[in-house]
C-alpha cells in the first residue's frame, strides 16, 4: 500500500487530529520553558485565584491557582508530560505484548491459539479499572508503574482484535507458499502477516492511547497513579472537587484538557482506519 | 406477429470509468421465442450476464442502461414502473443462480423458504402451499421431498440446493427463467444431471430460457439459438448448432479450436495473443474490438466497426472476413508422453491420511480417510494428472506433497530422500526441489508485495539474503521464461490481469528451478483463450526446464490434452490410473466413466448421451 500514508494525510480527521497532538506534545517536551512557574511552587497568599481576565485574577497565574497557591497553567502543562508519557509507553507495552501473543496464536492456531484465547478470556472477565486498582496497590505509586499497570490490563484488546485478523490473513495461499519456498514461521509472520495487519495495528495504537490517557486520570483520581510530586490532570481534578463552588475553574480545566487530548487521538484512530483500511477506503465510507 | 418471451432491442449499457461514460454493452438485440432457449456465450468480462442483472435491476453501481428497450411479452421492462416489474420477477420471470449454497437462506428450513415463497405468489392455505412444495420438488428429482423440507440447505450438497432452486423456480410456472451458469459452481459429473433437470422443466412448462455459459459445446447441446458475445457486442448469433458447426467469426472459431478435445484426435491449441480489452482499453478503441487478436485482421478491420451481415438463415455475423473463418487451424500438437527412458523423480508409497472430526470434550472422534493408501510415481518431464471431484482427496494429496500437512502413513520418496520426516533439513530441501502453483493468485500473491520480490521470494527465504541486483537479474529471466514483460516488476498482483498474476504464480514456484511441481486446479478459474495461452506455457516450460509436474485438475479435455498419464481419485482412493487417452477412451471404473460422460462432445451435432436420460449417475458424497 504505497498510497495508504498519503491518503491518511491527506484524510482532515487525520491532519486536525494530528494538529492536536503536535501541540500537546510540544507542550509536554518544553514543560520547563513554556510553563510561566514551577508546578510545585505554593503561593498561599494566593490560593484559589481565579483566571487572569477575571476580576480578582493574578497576571503572573494566567489560569489562576489552586487549593494550594500553585499555578494551573503550569501545573496542566506539565500534566500533559505525564499523560502523552503514559500514552506513549503504555499503548507501546500494550501494543507488543498484544501483538505478538496475537500473531501467534492466529498463525500457529490449535492448542497455541486455544491456550492464549482462554488466557485472555480470563484476564478480561476482571473489571478493568478494578484490575489496575488492585495492580497499583500492588505496585505501588509512581508513572513507571502506571505505565506497567495500563500494560498489564490493556494488552488483551490488542490480542483479541489483532487476533482475527492475523487468522483471516494466515488463510491466504501467499503465507503457505511463502512456507513452502522455505521461509521460517517467523519470516513468514514478519514478511507476510505483519504487513497486512500493520494497518489495523496503528489505528489499535492511536485509540489505545486515548484509552491510557483517561485509565492514567482515573489511576491519578483515586490517588493511586503518579506520586504526589508530579502533575497529573486526574490529581488536579481530584484536588478541585472540594473546592467545586469556590473555583469551578480548578475543576473544569483539567477536565478540557483530558478532553481534548482523548479527543484527538480517538479523531486519529478513527482517521486511520477509514485511510489504511483497504475495505472501508474503497467503499468510499 | 408471433409474440417473444424476451425481444431485446439495441440494448446500450454504459458504465461509468474514470469519470468517462463507456458502453459496455453495445447495441445488443435478440428475439427469444416462447419455449425456446437462448445461450448468451462468451469469456468473462464480455457483458454476457448485464442482461439477466439488467431484468432483475440488479446492474453493479456505476452501470445503467443508456438506450434500448427490453420487451417481455409485448411490455418494455425498462419503461414499466418498478412495482409492476417487481411483480413480473419470481413470477413470470424467474433466476437460476450462479452459486446454489449462498442463494438459499441459511437459517431457514427448505420447507418455510419454499413457503414464503408460494405465498408470496399467492397461494392460500399452509397445506396446499406444502403439498405444491413436496411436488415441485419431486419434479426437481429430488427422493422425499417430505423429508427435504424440513432440512437446513447446509445439509444439502450443493448439487441437491440446485435443484431445490430450479424447483423454485419452475413453481410459479414463469414464461422466461435466466439461468447465469447454473453449473460452473457444481461438480463436473453433476453438470449433466443439472443440465437435463433445466432442459426438461424447460420443456415440460414450456418456458423460455436464457441460458448464460462460457462453455460453446455445452450451448450447443443445450440451446436452440445462440449469441457469442465479444466485449460487450453481440458478434455472432443464429441457431446453436449451425453456429457452432460452421463458426463465421473468427473469434468463434478461435474460441473453439483454444478449447482442448477429449475425444478427437490431439490438435495443439489455438493461441489468442493478449486478452479480452478491459472497459478501461475500450474507451479509445475504434474498429473492429476484436482486431488485435484477429488472425485474419486486415487494415480495413480497424477504421470501422464490421456491421452485422448474415451468412445464413438468421445466422448473423459482425466480421468482413466471414468467408475466411474456415481457414483458420492448427496443427497436430506435439507428444505428451516423456522419453521411456525417463529416471522417476517422485516416488509415493502408500499415503495415507486421516483426520478426526467431530469429537469435543465429550463426543467420540470419528476417524475420516481424506487418503486410503495412494501409490504413484513421476518420472523427470512427465506431466501426471490427477482428476476426481471435489472431496474425493486430490487438494490433501497436494498438500502432504509439499509438506503443508503431514502425512499418517506412507512415504514419499523424492529422488530417493524420504520427505515424510518434520524436520527443517528436510522443509528446506524440499523448498528447493518440490514446489507448488497455487489454485486462486488472488490468494497466492501478496498484494503488497512487488512482482520483482514475489517471483525471487524464494531468495530470501530462511538464511539466503541475495542482494537486491541478483534478485532483479533473475526477476527478468523469470518474467521472460513465463512470457511476461519485465516492466511489471515495480508492479504490484492487483494491477495485472488473472492471466498475468497465474503466470507470476508459476513464475515464483520456478525460482528455484524444482524437479517437481504440485499445480492445483492452476487453470480452472481462467476464460478459455487464457487458458490455452497458459497450457501452451506449460508444454514449453516442460521441453525447456524438464520437470514433471502433478496436475490436479477436474477438466479432462485439458488433462487429456497436457497430461500423458492420469490418476482417478474417488472417495480418498485412486481408483484408476494409467495413460490418459487410454483412461478416457476405454474408462473401467464407473467414477471414471462419469467424469468422462459429463464432457459434452466436440461435435456440435453430435448427441451427448448424459442429457439424454439413459445412464444414471449417483449424487457423489461430498466431505
Amino acid at each position: 500500500m504505497p498510497s495508504a500514508l498519503s491518503r491518511s494525510l491527506r484524510s482532515p480527521r487525520v491532519l486536525i487530529a494530528l494538529g492536536m497532538i503536535l501541540c500537546i506534545l510540544l507542550c509536554a517536551i518544553f514543560a520547563g520553558r513554556i510553563a510561566p512557574n514551577d508546578p510545585s511552587d505554593q503561593n498561599l497568599l494566593a490560593i484559589l485565584a481565579p483566571p487572569a481576565w477575571i476580576d480578582g485574577g493574578d497576571p503572573a497565574y494566567p489560569l489562576g491557582t489552586d487549593s494550594l497557591g500553585r499555578c494551573v497553567l503550569s501545573r496542566l502543562i506539565y500534566g500533559a508530560r505525564t499523560a502523552m508519557l503514559v500514552a506513549f509507553f503504555a499503548s507501546l507495552g500494550a501494543m507488543i505484548i498484544g501483538s505478538i501473543l496475537a500473531h501467534i496464536s492466529g498463525y500457529f492456531g490449535g492448542t497455541t491459539d486455544w491456550i492464549i484465547g482462554r488466557l485472555v478470556d480470563i484476564w478480561m472477565s476482571f473489571p478493568p479499572v478494578i484490575l489496575s486498582l488492585i495492580l497499583m496497590v500492588g505496585l505501588g505509586v509512581g508513572l513507571d508503574r502506571v505505565i506497567l499497570a495500563i500494560i498489564l490490563v490493556d494488552w488483551t484488546r490488542f490480542c483479541r482484535v489483532l487476533r482475527s485478523e492475523v487468522l483471516i490473513v494466515t488463510r491466504h495461499d501467499y503465507v503457505s507458499a511463502a512456507r513452502l519456498l522455505g521461509f521460517t514461521h517467523w519470516q513468514a509472520i514478519a514478511r507476510e502477516v505483519l504487513p497486512a495487519t500493520l494497518p489495523l495495528l496503528i489505528t489499535l495504537v492511536s485509540l489505545e492511547m486515548a484509552i491510557a490517557v483517561i485509565v492514567e486520570a482515573i489511576l491519578s483520581f483515586v490517588g493511586l497513579g503518579v506520586g504526589a510530586d508530579q502533575a497529573a490532570w486526574g490529581q488536579m481534578i481530584a484536588d478541585a472537587r472540594q473546592y467545586v463552588y469556590q473555583s469551578p475553574w480548578n475543576l473544569l480545566l483539567p477536565a478540557i484538557a483530558i478532553f481534548l487530548t482523548v479527543a484527538a487521538f480517538n479523531l486519529l484512530g478513527d482517521g486511520l482506519r477509514r485511510t489504511l483500511d483497504v475495505r472501508l477506503a474503497e467503499s468510499g465510507r | 406477429m408471433t409474440v417473444f418471451a424476451l425481444q431485446a432491442k439495441d440494448i446500450v449499457v454504459s458504465a461509468q470509468i474514470d469519470g468517462n461514460v463507456v458502453p459496455a454493452i453495445r447495441g445488443l438485440s435478440f428475439d427469444l421465442p416462447p419455449g425456446k432457449i437462448l445461450g448468451l456465450v462468451g469469456e468473462s468480462g464480455a457483458g454476457k450476464s448485464m442482461i439477466g442483472r439488467a431484468i432483475a435491476q440488479l446492474l453493479p453501481s456505476g452501470f445503467e442502461i443508456t438506450a434500448g428497450s427490453l420487451v417481455f411479452e409485448g411490455e418494455d421492462l425498462l419503461q414499466m414502473p418498478a412495482a409492476r416489474r417487481r411483480a413480473l420477477l419470481g413470477r413470470a420471470i424467474a433466476f437460476i443462480p450462479q452459486q446454489p449454497m449462498t442463494a438459499l437462506n441459511p437459517v431457514m428450513m427448505i420447507g418455510a423458504q419454499f413457503d414464503e415463497h408460494l405465498a408470496r405468489l399467492g397461494e392460500e392455505g399452509r397445506e396446499k402451499r406444502r403439498e405444491r412444495a413436496v411436488a415441485a420438488l419431486t419434479a426437481a428429482r429430488l427422493p422425499q421431498a417430505g423429508d427435504l423440507l424440513r432440512q437446513y440447505p447446509h445439509q444439502l450438497s450443493g448439487g441437491m440446493c440446485q435443484r431445490v432452486l430450479i424447483a423454485f423456480a419452475f413453481s410459479s410456472n414463469p414464461r422466461l427463467v435466466i439461468a447465469d451458469e447454473p453449473t460452473t459452481a457444481l461438480d463436473v459429473t453433476i453438470h449433466p444431471q443439472i443440465l437435463r433437470l433445466v432442459a426438461e422443466m424447460q420443456r415440460e412448462h414450456a418456458t423460455a430460457v436464457i441460458f448464460i455459459t462460457h462453455d460453446l459445446r455445452l450451448a450447443a447441446q443445450l440451446c436452440d439459438e445462440v449469441v457469442v458475445m465479444y466485449a460487450g457486442r453481440a458478434i455472432e448469433s443464429g441457431p446453436a448448432r449451425s453456429i457452432l458447426s460452421k463458426p463465421a467469426h473468427p473469434y468463434t472459431r478461435c474460441l473453439q479450436l483454444a478449447n482442448p478435445s477429449l475425444r478427437e484426435e490431439r490438435q495443439a491449441l489455438y493461441v489468442m495473443p493478449d486478452q479480452m480489452p478491459s472497459l478501461r482499453q475500450l474507451k479509445g478503441m475504434t474498429g473492429c474490438h476484436f482486431a488485435p487478436r484477429c488472425p485474419l485482421v486486415t487494415v480495413e478491420c480497424r477504421q470501422a466497426e464490421p456491421p452485422n451481415v448474415a451468412v445464413a438463415a438468421n445466422h448473423n455475423v459482425a466480421c468482413i472476413h466471414a468467408a475466411g473463418v474456415p481457414n483458420i487451424g492448427t496443427t497436430e500438437a506435439a507428444p505428451v508422453a516423456p522419453k521411456t527412458s525417463a529416471r522417476i523423480v517422485l516416488q509415493v508409497e502408500k499415503l495415507q491420511k486421516h483426520y478426526s472430526v467431530g469429537g469435543g470434550l465429550f463426543g467420540g472422534a470419528q476417524k475420516f480417510e481424506a487418503v486410503k493408501e495412494a501409490s504413484f510415481s513421476i518420472a523427470e518431464n512427465e506431466f501426471v494428472a490427477l482428476v476426481g471431484q471435489s472431496g474425493s482427496g486430490k487438494s490433501t494429496i497436494a498438500k502432504l506433497l509439499v509438506g503443508l500437512e503431514q502425512p499418517t502413513g506412507g512415504q514419499i520418496l523424492l529422488n530417493g530422500d524420504d520427505l515424510t520426516d518434520r524436520s527443517e533439513r528436510t522443509r528446506a530441501r524440499r523448498a528447493v526441489r518440490l514446489q507448488m502453483v497455487f489454485q486462486d493468485p488472488q490468494s497466492a500473491l501478496n498484494p503488497r508485495r512487488r512482482i520483482a520480490s514475489i517471483v525471487t521470494q524464494a531468495m530470501e527465504a530462511g538464511s539466503r539474503h541475495a542482494s537486491w541486483d541478483k534478485r532483479l537479474a533473475r526477476t527478468r529471466e523469470l518474467l521472460a521464461e513465463v512470457g511476461l514483460s519485465t516492466d511489471i516488476g515495480p508492479r504490484l498482483p492487483g494491477q495485472l490481469s488473472g492471466g498475468q498474476r497465474q503466470r507470476v504464480n508459476i513464475a515464483r514456484a520456478l525460482c528455484n528451478i524444482p524437479k517437481i511441481l504440485v499445480a492445483d486446479e492452476i487453470v480452472s478459474g481462467l476464460d478459455v483463450s487464457i487458458q490455452a495461452q497458459l497450457l501452451a506455457l506449460l508444454a514449453r516450460l516442460r521441453a525447456e526446464l524438464g520437470f514433471g509436474m502433478l496436475f490436479i485438475s477436474h477438466d479432462l479435455s485439458v488433462v487429456r490434452h497436457l497430461c500423458s498419464r492420469v490418476l482417478v481419485m474417488y472417495r480418498g482412493e485412486i481408483v484408476e490410473q494409467g495413460p490418459t487417452d487410454t483412461v478416457f477412451s476405454n474408462p473401467q471404473h464407473p467414477h471414471t466413466r462419469a467424469l468422462v460422460s459429463s464432457v459434452p462432445p466436440d461435435d456440435p451435432l453430435a448427441p451427448w448421451p448424459a442429457l439424454n436420460p439413459v445412464v444414471a449417475t449417483g449424487e457423489p458424497v461430498s466431505a
